[in-house]
């Protein structure tokens, strides 16, 4: 296990894309400490941030201190694992295809922005744009799991193509927006306009509120039916089996099942759960 | 050798290799679960005639099944992934599917081959239908197409296994009723155990057969040397005082488990009444698997 102190004070943002397992095992201590991160508009060493020890050739990094200043941790990894004991900057997990990323804090915006696959999971509150495709892309997440204990920001799972992300806490604005398909479980209260212009995909609501007035739910989405669908009883048992923290028992209770969004093709869905 | 007074005879089951895959079939109530488990496994004896040999493992509860609802374990077996692949869409299309509340699920994650079964029956949904991929100990799709009750769940791909078919054994009974009665104990006894089937109406075989026939279509024909109505005009297998006989089949996921089933089977039947056990055989030229009923017992 590789453990990386932080021990530098800066507001100024530190780009460390090159913290991933598959970057750091199989060097030494020397040339870990050697290698480059973007401070500000200066490119510096890593050393000059962060105290190295340990050995990362089990694949196992862990990050100690208040790294809400550091970017870009675990973009592009494939394979390990990433413990923040803290919270961290942006971008973490950006286009990871996999491996495991552990943030016992909070995280900033771009969560696993266009992930491909592994697992990224935030025991406390992300910021905008967790899964989301980068702007000018044509698609955010495809692949993976995101789950945020806490509450998260805009644009949650924006353009995503497939992988699950759930929200234990509230979230903000257009979540699912422009998404093509895979799942949003959110536990929270939502914010506006969710799924707005949506393809296909599931966003299933377990928060406060059942009518559509109170979710802040389009005009474009279509009450189909109430039912149980059995599907989510799976999503539910991975979630457990993750840790991730909720009380409601899915089983107990029926979903509103809304056809959307029908400005665009509108197979996608929205699933508001009543107990 | 003998077990209770009955001679357990010098012999061996002739078993053979068989593509086997396993679904777990869920439902709202164990009732409808078996309903479902009870027509997926129907018409599947034996593959001299039916596309598949079929039949329920066991029932599961609630903690056993992929989404927490009560259910049973079904084992389908057949000669070659092709035909199995057929057989179980086809099954899981018309007797799973069709039934309320249903979904089904691949028992044998985690296999390096696979049979699309979700993945065939997917088209029913006619473009409605969609998936959600899971990703766990590996990815699982499962296929959700709309129905008129809901939704039914399938999951994408089955895995397969190489399983072990014909296990049997011959019970040699002095009347008819003494000879069921010992093949239900029997069945009653296979049914711990896991991993294997008796895919005969109630696990239990009236109709044992021979290879060949002097018809030329038939594959096989009624085993005359065990029908107790043709001694004495027919080279006849039956001691003196035997009147009726069952013969318990048995296709396993191993042949550890055909071997399990065989040994816990043949206890049981070992009840007043019986005379003999015995197995069939084809003189080793079958199948590589030969399962002797000493040295399983002697286990």
């Amino acid at each position: 296990m590789l453990t990386l102190n932080w021990k530098a004070s800066t507001t100024v943002p530190v780009e460390a894309e090159c913290i991933t397992p598959d970057n750091l095992s199989g060097k030494s201590l020397a040339e870990i400490e050697r290698l480059p991160v973007q401070h500000g508009n200066r490119q510096e060493s890593l050393a000059e941030f962060f105290a190295v020890s340990g050995d990362a050739a089990d694949g196992e990094i862990v990050l100690e201190g208040d790294l809400s200043r550091v970017k870009w941790v675990g973009a592009e990894m494939t394979r390990g694992r990433i413990t923040v004991r803290g919270s961290v900057g942006t971008h973490v997990g950006s286009e990871m295809a996999g491996g495991e990323i552990v943030v016992q804090g909070d995280a900033g915006d771009w969560v696993g922005a266009e992930m491909r696959g592994g697992l990224v999971h935030v025991h406390g509150n992300a910021g905008h744009q967790v899964g989301a495709a980068y702007r000018g892309s044509r698609r955010g997440m495809r692949g993976g799991t995101i789950l945020v204990h806490g509450s998260a920001g805009n644009e949650i799972g924006s353009t995503m193509r497939r992988g699950l992300i759930a929200i234990g806490g509230d979230s903000g604005d257009f979540a699912g927006v422009s998404m093509i398909a895979g799942s949003i479980l959110l536990f929270g209260a939502p914010g506006q306009r969710t799924g707005a212009g949506m393809k296909r995909g599931t966003i299933a609501l377990f928060g406060p509120g059942s009518g559509r007035g109170e979710l802040g739910l389009l005009p474009t989405f279509r009450l189909a039916c109430e039912y149980q669908p059995v599907f989510m009883r799976l999503f539910m048992a991975r979630l457990r089996s993750l840790g991730f923290p909720f009380e409601r028992d899915v089983s107990a209770g029926r979903f509103r099942r809304f056809s959307g969004d029908l400005v665009a093709l509108g197979k996608g869905e929205l699933l508001v759960w009543e107990p | 050798m003998e077990i209770n007074g009955v001679e357990i005879e010098d012999t061996f089951a002739e078993a053979f290799p068989m593509v086997a895959t396993r679904a777990i079939i869920t439902a709202a109530t164990p009732r409808w679960a078996e309903i479902a488990a009870r027509e997926a496994t129907g018409y599947a004896t034996s593959v001299i005639a039916c596309d598949a040999e079929a039949g329920i493992e066991c029932s599961l509860g609630p903690e056993e099944t992929p989404d927490g609802r009560p259910g049973a374990s079904v084992l389908f077996f057949g000669f070659g992934r092709e035909k199995l692949e057929k057989a179980v869409a086809c099954r899981v299309g018309q007797c799973v599917m069709t039934c309320a509340t249903t979904a089904c699920y691949n028992g044998l994650p985690g296999t390096e081959k696979t049979i699309k079964i979700g993945g065939n029956l997917r088209y029913f949904g006619d473009g409605f239908q969609s998936s959600k991929v899971i990703e766990g100990s590996g990815k699982r799709r499962f296929w959700r197409l709309p129905l008129m009750d809901g939704e039914f769940v399938c999951e994408d791909l089955f895995g397969t296994a190489k399983g072990v078919a014909g296990g049997n054994f011959l019970i040699l009974a002095e009347s008819q009723a003494a000879a069921l009665d010992a093949a239900e104990r029997s069945i009653e006894a296979i049914g711990v155990v896991r991993d294997v089937i008796a895919p005969f109406p109630g696990g239990i075989v009236r109709s044992g057969s021979k290879v060949g026939s002097r018809y030329k279509k038939l594959r096989a024909s009624t085993n005359d040397a065990y029908c107790p109505t043709l001694r004495g005009i027919t080279n006849s297998a039956l001691p003196d005082g035997v009147n009726a006989v069952y013969e318990i089949v048995l296709d396993g996921l191993t042949l550890a488990a055909v071997e399990e089933a065989t040994r816990v089977g043949v206890r049981a039947a070992c009840l007043p009444g019986v005379v003999r056990i015995s197995a069939g055989n084809y003189g080793g030229s079958l199948g590589p698997h030969h399962i002797r009923l000493r040295d399983v017992l002697n286990r």
